[in-house]
């Protein structure tokens, strides 16, 4: 009876363990290499071998390029103004806005780098990092896109052309010029009865 | 081109027509093209029209015209009532007239029109002392250039006529005068031009013939004009003329007491628009005669100048011209005139064919100094006579219908009228035409 027991409650285990299907295979770790053929790789160069000296320094030279970059847009957007060149300096305008969110935010993130330094706290360091890092990308590409804002001379659509209405009751002629010269002529009064 | 040329014929036609037309040319701006006063002459062309014209070379455009006017002088002698002579009346005239434009403008920078006329007069009557002054010829040209209008301008214009009329009373010989008028300019409108200065030369050799001889005179007159527009057609301005007139023919001049002058005037205003359809001058200033022998001008309204003229455009197609005027003049038969003058015109076209011209003209005039009649004024002998004072009343009005744009019939008819405290220098006069001419 105990037998018996025993042989019921093994088959009932074991078909519900092969009622499963096969184990699925463990996640590998993120590959070194490149992508695997037909996948994008989305992720962000790091450096995780950084050492804490290193992560300041590196973000240091960021934040170096991003100023760099926003004096380069800042002579674009003056270049602009001087040429009178609308169309191109709200473009560039548009540019100059973004960098200075982005730069903000680099700073914030260099400040929280430092901190987790202090607090020799990894994973808040790697963090940080990171987004001072992909922070420097995106300022990169805008300081590239404001050197291709186009301006008038690619939408130059022809001179400007005014429309003047003017009343037609206005005289044409010049009202406030000087009278005409010269001495009337008039008959000469009688001057006797002989002339 | 300066407007005045046209004016000045204008006014040589309706001298050749009257023999008046002194005063009956309302004091406008150079640009206010033609207002005459009283007898209009026959039409240069139809008002409005740019279609006629023959284009002689690129850039040259010639118009002709001739026209008869077949009427009635009531008074051929301007005698005294009760004297008068009367007689038909038949007046040619013929003009040609070129200018570098196309029929639709101006071309070129340096603009030119050339203008030449003769009026053949001829009073039909068996009156023997009309026969007299039956013919007369009287030719008018004209030279008009000017050039830039930008910050610089120049200006020239000659206009000459010869006029003949029959006397005051009937003697054989008529009253015959050779009038040349010239007058160069400059003007400088820096900046956007509301400043404007203008610098003016002006000659007018006048030459009468025979009893009135020693009336001849050349006239010579500087003007220096500066405006400032406060407003885009209206502007203050300050002018100052200075003149030198010498008589020709020195003894007859001195032995009928005239004496050369430097009559100077200085007057400030204003010129322009007043509303978008009034324009104005109103000028007041000081003026003196500056005779350098014998009386001059004097006293407060003597060395006065007072100028108030309006002109109003109510539509497109009419004017009103509207004035007054005191100032004086050197006169031929006294040393000179003090003169007020009110005078008033009114220009109707009805759809480009109908042309309306009413107009007339009063004047009070007080003549003062040596007389050369002198029953008409103080001697030393009657220092106590008065002095002849006259009030002419001038009044025209033409009626010219353009059957097209190059042909037109119309009717004219003219006054003059003198009243003065003088009886026998006393008339009325009257002249009526109908009249039909071609111009293209």
């Amino acid at each position: 009876m105990v037998n018996a027991k025993v042989l019921l409650t093994t088959m009932f285990v074991a078909s519900t363990v092969f009622a499963q299907g096969p184990a699925p295979a463990p996640i590998a770790p993120p590959s070194a290499g490149g992508a695997a053929p037909g996948a994008a790789d989305v992720s962000v160069k790091q450096r995780p071998t950084l050492t804490s000296e290193e992560m300041i320094n590196q973000s240091r030279d960021y934040a170096k390029s991003m100023n760099d970059t926003l004096k380069r847009i800042q002579t674009l957007q003056d270049q602009a103004k001087r040429e009178k060149d609308i169309i191109r300096l709200n473009c560039v305008t548009d540019k100059v806005v973004q960098v200075r969110v982005n730069i903000s935010i680099a700073e914030q993130s260099m400040a929280a780098l430092q901190e987790a330094v202090t607090r020799n706290d990894e994973g808040e360091r790697t963090h940080e990092f990171t987004r001072l890092t992909i922070v420097n990308q995106k300022v990169l590409v805008l300081g590239a896109e404001a050197e291709n804002c186009i301006g008038e001379d690619l939408s130059f659509v022809g001179a400007t052309k005014v429309d003047i209405e003017i009343d037609p009751n206005i005289p044409t002629y010049d009202p406030t010029q000087p009278p005409a010269p010269g001495v009337d002529i008039e008959r000469p009064g009688e001057a006797s009865r002989m002339l | 081109m300066p407007a005045y040329m046209n004016r000045r014929l204008a006014l040589c036609i309706a001298l050749a027509a009257t023999a008046i037309a002194r005063g009956a040319s309302a004091q406008v701006s150079a640009g206010q093209g033609e207002v005459t006063i009283g007898y209009q002459g026959l039409p240069y062309k139809s008002t409005g029209e740019s279609n006629t014209g023959v284009q002689v070379s690129e850039g040259v455009l010639l118009h002709v015209g001739a026209g008869v006017e077949a009427g009635y002088d009531s008074n051929v002698f301007y005698s005294e009532s009760g004297s008068e002579v009367a007689s038909p009346l038949l007046r040619i005239g013929l003009f040609g007239d070129m200018s570098n434009a196309t029929r639709t403008g101006a071309v070129g920078q340096l603009l030119f029109d050339v203008r030449a006329g003769v009026v053949y007069r001829r009073y039909q009557s068996d009156n023997v002392n009309v026969q007299n002054f039956s013919n007369a010829w009287m030719p008018t040209a004209g030279l008009g250039l000017s050039t830039g209008g930008g910050q610089f301008g120049f200006g020239f214009a000659d206009t000459f006529a010869r006029l003949e009329d029959p006397p005051y009373n009937p003697t054989p010989v008529p009253i015959t005068r050779y009038n040349n008028q010239a007058s160069v300019e400059g003007r400088w409108a820096p900046g956007g031009g509301r400043i404007t200065a203008t610098l003016r030369y002006t000659n007018v050799v006048d030459i009468f013939q025979d009893f009135y001889e020693y009336a001849s005179t050349d006239t010579n007159i500087v003007m220096l004009d500066g405006s400032w527009k406060w407003l885009p057609k209206t502007a203050i301005f300050l002018n100052a003329q200075q003149g030198y007139i010498f008589y020709l023919n020195d003894a007859q001049a001195m032995a009928n007491g005239k004496s050369s002058s430097y009559p100077l005037q200085l007057t400030t205003g204003l010129r322009g628009l007043l509303t978008e359809k009034t324009s104005a001058i109103l000028a007041l200033g000081y003026t003196n005669g500056f005779y350098a022998n014998g009386p001059t001008t004097g006293g407060f309204l003597g060395s006065s100048y007072a100028e108030l003229a309006f002109t109003l455009r109510p539509t497109m197609l009419s004017r009103i011209v509207a004035g007054y005027r005191h100032d004086f003049t050197n006169a031929v038969i006294a040393s000179f005139s003090y003169n007020d003058t009110g005078y008033a015109s009114y220009v109707q076209q009805i759809a480009g064919r109908l042309a309306l011209d009413l107009s007339g003209r009063y004047v009070h005039r007080r003549y003062q100094g040596d007389f050369v009649d002198s029953s008409q004024g103080p001697t030393p002998a009657m220092p106590n006579q008065p002095q002849r004072v006259d009030d002419f009343i001038q009044g025209g009005v033409s009626l010219d219908y353009f059957v097209r744009n190059w042909i037109y019939a119309g009717l004219a008819y003219s006054v003059l009228s003198n009243s003065s405290n003088i009886a026998s220098v006393e008339y009325l006069k009257q002249q009526m035409f109908v009249r039909l001419g071609i111009t293209y």
